[in-house]
């Protein structure tokens, strides 16, 4: 019944952080249609600047705020300085084929990730280091028995809520998200109402990029920090996004949780080494079975 | 008002629109009527930013308006509803109707409301289903929803493609009888687009014939109407 809870807790606090890293891809595929592998690259990166203000003083609070900001602004970056300019590029000049343009932003998001592993290699040596938690990571201890959850993973649990809270309300409820949805769906109509849909989409890598970059600080004191460190982490969360479908959001939450119990539940009952496969194993599942996710809409593309 | 001078838009090697030149005159009616494919959508995304022309001239109340994006051209009072009921189906009716007014929600905060009330007044079936997704709407509501999405852009000119395109004649002549009843009590000046000429004429103080991308026709809408001729010889009947 312990290994059953420990699993359980486990599993849904982990999974919480997936489903940041899921909603992140969601956001920047319904905004831009395409995904991106940089986005673990970015959340490490802000995690390394978040734990450099750490090591010399800053409070951790200082560090987790500043890391989501850096993150935000290096989202808004890679959309400016790289994807915007190559959708400006029309058809004659680079490639023909339809499919092909789609490839070229998603093999740049691949560049911008080697850069971003490489600076950080560069500017923080390549060696692991540790990461600090706010809270305590022990198991808590109820009435002299030791439960099987830390305060760490409420700690995790409370913190995607609250954002995960905030980001539909922002979705739903403001003009600006109302203008980010419309972008999304359709951005002929969405132009013609007069919104400003390259702000928007901006606007969406920023926001993808700060909900990255807090997976990437909740993760950290669970494992070490290194320029690959989040690398497995994105297609944990890819799996998450294609399981709940790429383009549904609430979808990319559920389809997080889910791939976090999944993982869990083979690490404690399997073991360690099935982790990776048993992601693995449930991705084809889903592509095999439902290509287009759980909660996706009827005229989705296929993954 | 409206001018266009010599207008050439181009898809490649095909030329949509060849050296078109128009006018809508302010607090009228002007319908541009032809076959399928004489470029008579085009025109309209061309006016609207949609696409970009390969030459000619865009004025609207004096200033050139080519080369600026869609989002830019609705802030300066045009206002296109496309073909095909042009709505975002996974939106409530509400979301789309107040996508229209969102880049006006700072400047004009009191008007805004306004504007959207207008619109429910206008087609008050649109207020029973607010809550409904777009995408839930028969074609004549969707056609009412697109329409209101641009009316609450407060346009000095309305783009209109096509509203009759798939609905029911008497949906049809609810939706002509609106656009006539706004123009005449508010001044809107409306260019249409229509394959259904008659319907078109017999609404509009003018009218130009479109074939193949060339004007053959500019003329009083009455005028355009009694000419059986040019009737037969671009229309087929």
């Amino acid at each position: 019944m312990s290994t059953f809870l420990s699993a359980l807790f486990s599993g849904v606090s982990s999974g919480a952080i997936y489903s940041l890293v899921a909603l992140g891809l969601v956001i920047v595929w319904r905004g831009a249609g395409i995904v991106n592998f940089a986005q673990m690259g970015q959340a490490m990166f802000s995690t390394y600047i978040a734990s450099t203000l750490i090591v010399n003083g800053y409070s951790y609070w200082v560090g987790f705020i500043v890391a989501i900001l850096a993150g935000a602004v290096v989202g808004a970056l890679m959309d400016l300085l790289v994807m915007r300019p190559l959708s400006n590029k029309k058809r004659t000049e680079l490639l023909s084929s339809e499919s092909m343009r789609a490839a070229v932003p998603v093999i740049a998001s691949l560049g911008i990730l080697g850069v971003l592993q490489a600076l950080a290699g560069i500017i923080w040596a390549a060696e692991e280091r540790g990461f600090p938690s706010p809270v305590a990571r022990d198991g808590l201890t109820l009435g002299g028995t030791v439960m099987p959850f830390t305060l760490y993973d409420f700690f995790v649990i409370g913190v995607v809520l609250v954002t995960l809270t905030v980001t539909t309300l922002f979705f739903k409820k403001t003009g600006m998200g109302l203008a980010m949805r419309a972008t999304a769906l359709n951005q002929e109509v969405a132009k013609l109402s007069g919104i400003r849909t390259n702000h928007a989409r901006t606007l969406s890598w920023a926001i993808s990029g700060a909900a990255s970059s807090l997976a990437g600080l909740l993760i950290a004191p669970s494992s070490t920090l290194s320029p690959n460190s989040l690398d497995l982490v994105l297609i944990i969360g890819f799996t998450a996004a294609v399981v709940g479908g790429l383009n549904s959001p609430v979808g990319a939450v559920i389809g997080g949780l889910i791939v976090g119990l999944v993982m869990s539940f083979v690490n404690f009952y399997m073991t360690p080494e099935d982790v990776i496969l048993s992601i693995l194993v449930l991705l084809l599942i889903v592509l095999i079975v439902k290509p287009r996710g759980i909660f996706s809409g009827k005229d989705s593309r296929r993954v | 008002m409206l001018k266009v001078d010599n207008l050439i838009t181009r898809f490649g090697h095909v030329v949509a629109l060849d050296s078109v030149s128009i006018s809508a005159a302010e607090s009228k009616i002007t319908t541009v009527i032809g076959a399928n494919g004489a470029g008579k959508s085009t025109l309209l995304r061309t006016i609207s930013g949609l696409e970009k022309p390969a030459s000619g001239a865009i004025t609207w109340q004096g200033e050139s308006i080519v080369g600026l994006r869609p989002e830019e051209i609705v802030r300066r009072g045009i206002a296109h509803v496309p073909e095909g009921h042009a709505v975002i189906s996974e939106l409530t009716v509400e979301e789309n109707i107040e996508m229209g007014a969102l880049f006006r929600r700072r400047k004009f905060k009191s008007d805004v409301p306004k504007a959207i009330d207008e619109a429910y007044q206008l087609f008050p079936r649109l207020l029973e289903r607010r809550s409904q997704l777009a995408g839930t709407l028969s074609g004549g509501e969707r056609q009412m929803l697109a329409i209101s999405r641009a009316l609450v852009s407060r346009p000095k000119l309305l783009l209109l493609d096509e509203p009759s395109l798939g609905l029911a004649p008497l949906v049809v002549e609810q939706i002509i009888d609106t656009i006539n009843t706004l123009c005449r009590s508010t001044g809107l000046t409306v260019l249409l687009v229509e394959q259904n000429a008659n319907t078109a004429l017999g609404v509009a103080d003018h009218g130009v014939l479109l074939a193949l991308g060339k004007v053959v026709a500019d003329r009083p809408a009455a005028e355009l109407k009694a000419d059986a001729a040019l009737r037969a010889a671009y229309l087929g009947y």
